[in-house]
């Protein structure tokens, strides 16, 4: 019998950087096996010897070969993964959480909003969109970050913008000299873009404050509180609603989350 | 309800049945340490087994829940990184638990059933075996008539004992409780009407001892669940909380914990440790963002996860079995009857 805190060995096959923190970490379970999961789950990363934290799976499932976990450096875990290479061995454990409901955003149209390092959980998705691109409506992505060095996936961010299929705005809060984009808040990119309320689910994924007030003012273009989505974040431990370090009410959110609408959120009570 | 098997063992035959019990398991009951207190630890002779005590301040969690549980056992190897579930099974006795103690070891398999189910806590509790001791007065701060825990016990034990001066009676609770008694053979006998009477009027009379003052889980509920408590009165309560987390470490039923590695010789153990929704660091983001900052936000949580009815459906029962270690424990006056009053009376008074 296996302990639900069990991780699997896995190799790192390749780290890339995204901003001056901020890294990308290719993986692969060391058993050959992947992991069978959903966009919006998370899994449990080990480094052995500073124990355990959870992130998002960065990449898209009908992309198996790997798993991609974009890690920002902030901590003692973070910062002992970011001194990991190629070859270097961590541990995996999951998937943990609900993960998104593609199933339900089949035939609808599709509105990613991300900041900053908001955009991770959203790349699963999206290149799980792409990689089916016909079961879906319209796919507008737009993108914000603080300054064009803090974009993350700028290689990905260019294919976006080249495709017919998908409209992909960015925007940064300040510009840097050879920036000749949109600068403001995202908020600013729901001008430049045609909103359909009425057919269009949103992913909102980002800093806490960003959230805030880009859910706001979807709301206040009319977009219905069960059709805005975004993944809560929480100091987590276990990622099986066991420790209750993530618990909002009797909600746990590595469990009964991340991934909630907005509607689910205001409902939740402490 | 069945008639529960029940038996009767002289007095002077218990150290008999406390030996055979030695003899295939280990025995954990409350003892004098060597520094005088009374406390819960395995014991090697039926000596050492204490008959009147005082409830001992730690409860019998850590022989489910070690304070420090190593969960996986890390090595690096020629083909690297090897990681090893760490399983602990050993049968052992929990003897003369009192009853509230023995409903907190139920209440903790029971979240532990909860989807995902952990199964090496519940294989470590199937290995439990309770053999719980009926109070025949109430403990000093006690008030686990309250929350239906005691003072005899209902459920949740293999066998219950009841002394009855004399003798013991000795009513089976499980299927492996009434195995336990039939095993024994000759060293029990089948109760007679007069030692039953007397049992159920131990047990009027030991319910009547609890006087006026109650805890009243009841109305408590009714206002957490509901969100209808003043946010001043969670932050006039905070005024007196140390932060220590006492009340949790010490609470029977809490059970919160954090994942950390351990070096080991040649590797790392990766630990579970028993944690405190009190402390600020609980959940504190890597960002330094903390959704709980406000100390008040944090007693409001330990008291939603004890009494609100959202848990009370999950969890089939208050979070408190009214044992009252977090009265003797609190440094403040944030104890369980103390928050409960202030919550259905609308009114913090320290």
């Amino acid at each position: 019998m296996d302990s639900l805190f069990l991780p699997r060995v896995a190799r790192i096959l390749e780290v890339r950087d995204e901003t001056p923190d901020t890294r990308t970490f290719k993986v692969k379970p060391r058993d050959g096996n992947g992991l069978a999961f959903k966009p919006g789950q998370f899994l449990e990363l080990s480094v052995f010897g500073h124990g355990e934290a959870p992130f998002c799976f960065a990449s898209s499932p009908t992309r198996p070969e790997w798993i991609d976990v974009t890690v920002r450096r902030t901590g003692r875990l973070t910062d002992a993964l970011h001194r990991l290479g190629p070859g270097d061995e961590v541990g995996v454990r999951g998937p943990c959480g609900n993960g998104f409901d593609l199933d339900a955003a089949a035939g609808r149209d599709l509105l990613f909003i991300g900041g900053g390092i908001g955009l991770p959980p959203l790349r699963g998705l999206i290149w799980n969109v792409l990689d089916e691109r016909e079961r879906f409506g319209r796919v507008t992505i737009l993108y914000g970050a603080r300054t064009p060095t803090d974009l993350v996936y700028k290689d990905e961010l260019e294919v976006w913008a080249e495709r017919g299929d998908v409209e992909f705005l960015v925007t940064v809060d300040r510009a840097e000299p050879g920036w000749d984009g949109t600068v403001g808040m995202v908020p600013t990119l729901f001008e430049r873009t045609d909103l359909r309320p009425a057919t269009t689910i949103a992913y909102v994924c980002g800093p806490p404050v960003m959230i805030s007030f880009v859910v706001q003012d979807l709301m206040m273009r009319g977009f219905a509180d069960e059709r805005v989505i975004t993944t809560l974040e929480r100091m987590m431990q276990c990622g099986v609603g066991k420790c209750n370090h993530c618990a909002i009410g009797h909600c746990y959110v590595c469990r009964d989350g991340p991934v909630f609408n907005y509607r689910q959120i205001r409902e939740m009570r402490e | 309800m069945e008639p529960r098997p029940t038996r009767v063992i002289a007095r002077e035959q218990v150290d008999a049945w406390l030996a055979r019990l030695l003899a295939d398991s280990q025995v954990i009951a409350p003892t004098t340490s060597e520094f005088g207190d009374e406390v819960m630890a395995p014991v090697s002779s039926p000596a050492e087994v204490l008959w009147r005590f005082t409830n001992p301040l730690h409860p019998p969690k850590q022989f489910l829940l070690p304070q420090t549980e190593p969960l996986v056992a890390i090595r690096r190897d020629g083909d690297g990184w090897q990681a090893r579930t760490l399983l602990d099974e050993r049968p052992r006795v929990l003897f003369n638990l009192r009853p509230c103690d023995a409903a907190g070891l139920a209440f903790l398999r029971r979240v532990h059933e909860v989807e995902p189910p952990d199964t090496a806590v519940l294989r470590r509790a199937a290995a439990l075996t309770v053999v719980c001791l009926a109070c025949t007065e109430p403990c000093p701060q006690g008030f686990c008539i309250c929350s239906g825990a005691g003072p005899f016990a209902v459920e949740n034990f293999d066998i219950q004992l009841i002394d009855l001066g004399d003798a013991l009676l000795a009513e089976a609770g499980s299927e492996r409780g009434a195995a336990m008694l039939a095993a024994a053979g000759p060293l029990f006998r089948p109760a007679t009407p007069v030692e039953m009477r007397l049992r159920m009027e131990l047990e009027e009379q030991a319910k009547r001892g609890f006087g006026e003052e109650t805890c009243h889980f009841a109305s408590a509920m009714r206002r957490v669940s509901t969100g209808r408590v003043e946010e001043t009165l969670w932050s006039a309560m905070a005024d007196w909380c140390l932060e220590c987390g006492a009340c949790n470490f010490l609470c029977p039923t809490c059970y919160c914990f954090s994942v950390g590695d351990r070096c080991e010789d040649g590797g790392y153990l990766r630990c579970r440790t028993w944690d405190s929704c009190q402390y600020a660091a609980f959940t504190r983001e890597a960002s330094g963002h903390n959704p709980r900052a406000a100390h008040g936000d944090r007693v409001r949580r330990r008291f939603y996860h004890k009494v609100s009815a959202q848990y009370f459906q999950r969890d089939g029962a208050v979070g408190c079995v009214g044992c009252g270690r977090c009265v003797e424990a609190c440094l403040g006056t944030t104890d369980m009857p103390a928050v409960v009053a202030a919550l259905r009376q609308g009114v913090w008074r320290g």
